[in-house]
Parts: C-alpha cells; sequence; structure tokens
C-alpha cells in the first residue's frame, strides 16, 4: 500500500504538472479537490486517465468518481479492490 | 448594416443549401457509429463525410480540409458577382482547428500541414482574393464571431464585401479531445432531453457572402447586430445560469419585441451543461415562448461551421414559414422554460436570433432580420485607441512600458521565474501548458501597471496569433499515436482550444467583455488595428487588451500586448 500511495502520488503531480509539489507535501487523507491541492474538473478528468492507463480501471464519467477521488488514501483503496494491471 | 448576398452548406447532406434543405425537410441527418475508430476505444456517433464523398469534393494540390472550403466558397460565389479580387473584398476562415489532420507529432511527421493562417491565405490565392484573411478562431462560437467581425470591417467601411466561411473536419485528435473531456455521447444527441448523454462531432462547410446595405431592403436577410461576451466562469463549463448568454442576448436585442423573433436558433449541443444554461438562459431573457430551433441532432457539432451553417439553415427555412423539428428531442430535461418541439412548426415572423457558447466562457448572439426598414447602427467612427500600458515579453527579454527589464533565465523557465518574482499566486498557473504561461504572465504583468480606478470589468480581450497553439497539438497527438496506446489527457486537449489564452485572462480579472482570438498568417499591424478599431466602434467596449501572442517551441515565444482605451 506504501509504495501504491508513494507511485500515485508520482503519477497525479506528472500528470497534473504540480511542478512545485513533492509527493511529501500531499496528505494522504487531506481533500484533492476544492481546499487542500485545489484541484478543478479537469483534473479530476486527467485522474480518470491515471486510473484508466496505469491500473485498468474504466470510469465513465467525473460524478462517478465523486467519492473515490476525495482523497490519495481513497483512490489507493479503490484501486487496490478494483485494478486489473 | 449587411445583408446576405448568397449562401452555401457542404456536409455529408448535400453540396448546396438546397440540398441540405431538402435533406433536413425529410428529417434526414449523417448521423452514424463509429467503433474501435482508428484506435478510439470508445464508440461514438458522428456525422462525417463518406470516403467517396471526400474523393469527389477533393481538389487536386489542397489537402481535405482545404477542398472543403473552396467547394463551399466556390458554390456561394457562383450565385453572385461580387469582385473577389478587389482589396475590399475580404475572407474570414471561421475554423477551430483547421488542417490539423496533417499534423505530426514531430514536425518530422507533420503530411501536408499548414498553420491556419497559412491555410486561409492559400485558400483565398485560390480564388484570385487580394486582401488579407483572417481566421477567427474562438472554439464553438466562431462563426458567430466570424459573422460579427464581417459586419465591424464593413460597417466601419474597410471592406464593401465579406467571404464568410465556416468550417471544421473531425479526425482522431478532434475525437480524442472530446473523448478525454468525457462529452461524446455514444447514441445520437438528443438537445435538451431528458435522456441527452452528450454531443456528437460533425462535419461540415458552410459559407456566407455578405455586402454593405441601408437596411431599408424588404425581404433580404440582414445582420443586425450582435454581442460577444465572457462568462468569466470557468474554461471549460458555462456560467450555470447562463449569465454571460443573457447579457449578450439583451444587448442583441436592445429594445427589439419579443414577439418579432420567430424563434431562437440555439447552440443546443445536448451536453448535460450546455442546454441546461441555455434553457436558463432563454428564461431570464424572457424569451421562453419564443420556439427554439436546435440543428445539431441533423448535423452534430460541427465547431467553427456550427455559426454560420444554423444560420444559414435558419434563414432558408424561414422563406418558407417553417420552424424546423428539433431531431433527438423528445422529453424535456431542463429546467429552463423554454419552447421546444420535435415536429415541424409553421411561422410568419420574419427576425430571428442567433445565440451560442463556448469554451473559454465565450458566448455570442446575433439579430437577423428580412424586415423591411431597420434604422441602421449608430454611425461606426473609428477612433485611435490611447495605449494606457505595454508589456513585451519575448524567451529572452521584458520590457514593461518601454522599460527594459533585464532577466537571467531564457525559454519557458523564464516564465516561471518572473511568475515566481513579479506576480501574485495563482495555484492554475502549473498546469498551464508553454503558450497559456505566456499569455498569462504578460497579461498579469500589465494588469499590475494598472491604477485600481483604470480597472474595467467590461473590458474586450482580443488578441492575435500566428502558431495557433502547434506545441499543444503535437503534445496531444503523441498522447493518442505515441506507443503507449490511446489515454489523451484532458488538460493537454483543453490547451489545444487557442482561444482559451482569452478565457484565462478574462477568469484571472474577472473581465465580462468579449474575448476573441484572431489568427493571421503573419503579425499584420495594419490588418490588427483595423480590426481593435472596428471592435472599439461595434460594441460596448471602452478598454481593450490586445496584441500578438505567439508561441512555436517551449524556447521560441512573443508577447507584444498592451491596454487601450477610448
Amino acid at each position: 500500500m506504501e509504495d501504491l500511495i508513494l507511485t500515485l502520488k508520482k503519477q497525479i503531480i506528472e500528470a497534473l504538472n504540480l511542478e512545485e509539489i513533492g509527493p511529501e507535501d500531499i496528505d494522504n487523507d487531506a481533500p484533492l479537490f476544492g481546499a487542500g491541492l485545489g484541484l478543478d474538473s479537469i483534473d479530476a478528468l486527467e485522474i480518470i486517465v491515471i486510473l484508466d492507463k496505469y491500473y485498468g480501471i474504466k470510469l465513465a464519467n467525473a460524478s462517478e468518481g465523486r467519492k473515490i477521488f476525495k482523497s490519495i488514501n481513497t483512490i489507493a483503496d479503490y484501486i487496490e479492490k478494483h485494478r486489473t494491471k | 448594416m449587411i445583408r446576405v448576398l448568397s449562401s452555401n452548406i457542404v456536409s455529408p447532406l448535400g453540396d448546396t443549401l438546397e440540398q441540405n434543405y431538402q435533406a433536413l425537410l425529410a428529417g434526414h441527418s449523417a448521423l452514424a457509429p463509429y467503433e474501435n475508430w482508428h484506435g478510439a476505444p470508445e464508440r461514438f456517433v458522428a456525422s462525417m463525410f463518406r470516403e467517396e464523398q471526400t474523393e469527389k469534393l477533393a481538389v487536386d494540390g489542397f489537402t481535405r480540409f482545404e477542398s472543403l472550403a473552396i467547394r463551399s466558397v466556390a458554390e456561394a460565389l457562383s450565385h453572385t458577382d461580387i469582385d473577389v479580387s478587389s482589396p475590399r473584398t475580404l475572407f474570414i476562415l471561421s475554423t477551430t482547428k483547421a488542417n490539423v489532420e496533417e499534423l505530426g507529432p514531430v514536425p518530422d511527421r507533420d503530411r501536408a500541414y499548414l498553420a491556419p493562417g497559412d491555410t486561409a491565405r492559400k485558400i483565398a490565392r485560390h480564388f484570385g482574393m487580394t486582401s488579407e484573411p483572417v481566421v477567427v478562431c474562438n472554439a464553438c462560437i466562431s462563426g458567430v464571431t466570424a459573422q460579427l467581425l464581417a459586419a465591424r470591417l464593413m460597417e466601419s467601411e474597410y471592406y464593401d464585401h465579406a467571404i464568410v466561411c465556416g468550417i471544421d473536419c473531425q479526425s482522431l485528435f478532434e475525437v480524442a479531445v472530446f473523448l478525454s473531456f468525457k462529452s461524446l455521447s455514444p447514441e445520437e444527441c438528443r438537445p435538451f432531453d431528458i435522456e441527452r448523454r452528450g454531443l456528437n462531432l460533425g462535419e461540415a462547410a458552410s459559407t456566407i457572402i455578405y455586402g454593405r446595405c441601408a437596411g431599408t431592403e424588404d425581404g433580404q436577410w440582414k445582420l443586425v447586430r450582435g454581442c460577444l461576451d465572457n462568462d468569466s466562469y470557468h474554461l471549460s463549463a458555462p456560467s450555470p445560469d447562463g449569465d454571460g448568454t443573457v447579457r449578450a442576448i439583451s444587448s442583441a436585442l436592445q429594445a427589439w419585441d419579443r414577439d418579432r423573433l420567430a424563434l431562437v436558433s440555439v447552440h443546443g449541443t445536448a451536453t448535460m451543461f450546455n442546454d441546461q444554461m441555455e434553457s436558463r438562459a432563454i428564461e431570464r431573457a424572457g424569451l421562453s415562448s419564443v420556439p427554439l430551433s436546435a440543428l445539431k441532432g441533423y448535423y452534430g457539432h460541427t465547431f467553427g461551421a456550427a455559426g454560420v451553417l444554423e444560420t444559414a439553415v435558419v434563414m432558408r427555412a424561414l422563406d418558407d414559414g417553417y420552424i424546423l423539428p428539433v431531431r433527438g428531442f423528445d422529453e424535456i430535461g431542463v429546467s429552463g422554460r423554454i419552447s421546444i418541439d420535435n415536429r415541424r412548426r409553421e411561422t410568419s415572423g420574419r427576425s430571428f436570433l442567433k445565440i451560442i457558447s463556448g469554451f473559454g466562457g465565450c458566448n455570442g448572439a446575433l439579430l437577423f432580420s428580412k424586415e423591411a426598414d431597420i434604422p441602421g447602427q449608430r454611425a461606426a467612427d473609428t477612433v485611435k485607441p490611447s495605449v494606457m500600458h505595454s508589456v513585451h515579453l519575448t524567451d529572452s527579454s521584458l520590457n514593461i512600458d518601454g522599460r527594459e527589464i533585464p532577466v537571467a533565465e531564457r525559454g519557458k523557465p523564464l516564465l516561471t521565474v518572473i511568475y515566481r518574482n513579479m506576480l501574485e499566486d495563482c495555484p492554475r498557473f502549473y498546469k498551464m501548458d508553454v503558450f497559456n504561461r505566456l499569455v498569462y504572465v504578460a497579461s498579469q504583468l500589465l494588469v499590475k501597471e494598472e491604477s485600481p480606478e483604470d480597472r474595467d470589468d467590461y473590458r474586450a480581450v482580443v488578441l492575435f496569433n500566428g502558431a495557433s497553439t502547434v506545441v499543444a497539438d503535437r503534445k496531444h497527438i503523441a498522447t493518442v499515436s505515441g506507443g503507449e496506446g490511446f489515454f489523451p489527457s484532458p488538460s493537454v486537449a483543453l490547451f489545444t482550444l487557442p482561444n482559451i489564452v482569452t478565457g484565462e485572462i478574462a477568469i484571472s480579472n474577472g473581465y465580462k467583455g468579449e474575448t476573441s482570438l484572431y489568427i493571421l498568417d503573419r503579425r499584420n499591424s495594419p490588418l490588427m488595428e483595423q480590426i481593435v478599431e472596428a471592435t472599439f466602434a461595434g460594441s460596448e467596449a471602452r478598454s481593450m487588451m490586445t496584441g500578438w501572442v505567439d508561441c512555436t517551441s517551449e524556447d521560441t515565444f512573443e508577447a507584444d500586448i498592451r491596454i487601450l482605451t477610448i
């Protein structure tokens, strides 16, 4: 799980171009959207691409991801349970 | 005022306006499902030319995009006797991506790619035109922007005739952009319907030729006036209450009696957000009882063509006294009160409103009428605007209001250094691609020079560009045709829309005035001045952020912009 969380953070930082942020700056439980990292709807779509590309998980739209994308921990949990690669 | 001299549509439904109109009357559409199309993993529905149609339309020595434009312009010209070779005949190409299907992920894999301005010039020269063409690249509202630009430039007496061609082709490039946004419907689109699931893509070219007129001509279609503005809300979603659309409508209608409108020709993309927003805007503008015309269920979303094509179709249908059925609509699925029907309706109305909204937060509304004796717009006296502040930022230099600021970095890192040292925090900065960073940094440096009392919430943003978004375009192509499979990135895709830079300025500064992006084949100061002066004369804008912004690689860019007032 630790490894998955670190990899996931690196993938998000790269995909979202969060240049000044390191994996250690993202709290595993902090909200990703709104407050926290301040991500928006396009970023949610970007995380859908990460799930598809690296973990073989397909989500139809961002609203399906609303609960899953709460924090790094909730995304990692979801990946553990549903990954196909 | 300007009036329509001739119109054409080349679409999968036919090569002339009449063929298209007869197909619509018969309820036809070319929408068809595509599965595993060129490696796209998801099914989508689109209205695209069949191979034999493309072959029939091909013009020797021209790309598919150019051939289509040439066919449309040539057919429209065949019904007029205007002098195309006159320097007072203007060519406006309305397109979001022009020849992008010829672009490769790296320059040596380009096919017959030309930048949009060069493409327009090539088409114009084919017809012997001698004036410099303008490409309007304002996302979905390009076709409305292009017609309003024609009106402004002719009312300011720079030109006597304008050939406005709206066109886009669909390729894996566009399919990937809209799949990444999750906005494509897997079935035929259903505008304003409770079960709508997104948009369908469409290919078409549509041309309207305009000439100047007095406004007295009975029975001839005239563009009475129009308005463009920005929601200043979000780059990829409209303001939920349709604030910008409501303002554009009221500015286009002014005191025009709602009962004189035969219909409102809406954008009606069949996405959740667009249709809901438009219904709210229509109700708020007092147009709930005016019938809607929505054509995406026949043609799909034809991007740069949409605003021109939908105008041409509505004029033809109203000449017969018809409001065409809203194909795809069945049960109301929006909260704003609207008058919509999937059966043909009859009308004796002789005026209509065209509304449209697009990425980057831009909205537009145009009022058309064939009534007689419409009072002309106020005399379009152009005045020389004054320069309030200027910023000239290149990949290796910075000059603010004539002061040279020494810089240590070069290329993209220079933009980050200036942002960190000179500008306030903006969480979005790091998500921007190099072109957006360039325009963001230059525009915020400009705003910083301004004193608070000079701030103008309705400031227009009118930018000119040469290379379109070629850096983001190549990056996007690499995400769908590289070795890693088909994984288009929505944030890269967003930056392939050139007018996003103008939307970012509007959002960052709360500007609600018009935002437009024009592409030229080269930096052409006299033409840029004409457009700026005609925009001031033909709109309510009293100040404007404008200039040249161009980025050809991560290390080669220039923004030379200023704040003007009149």
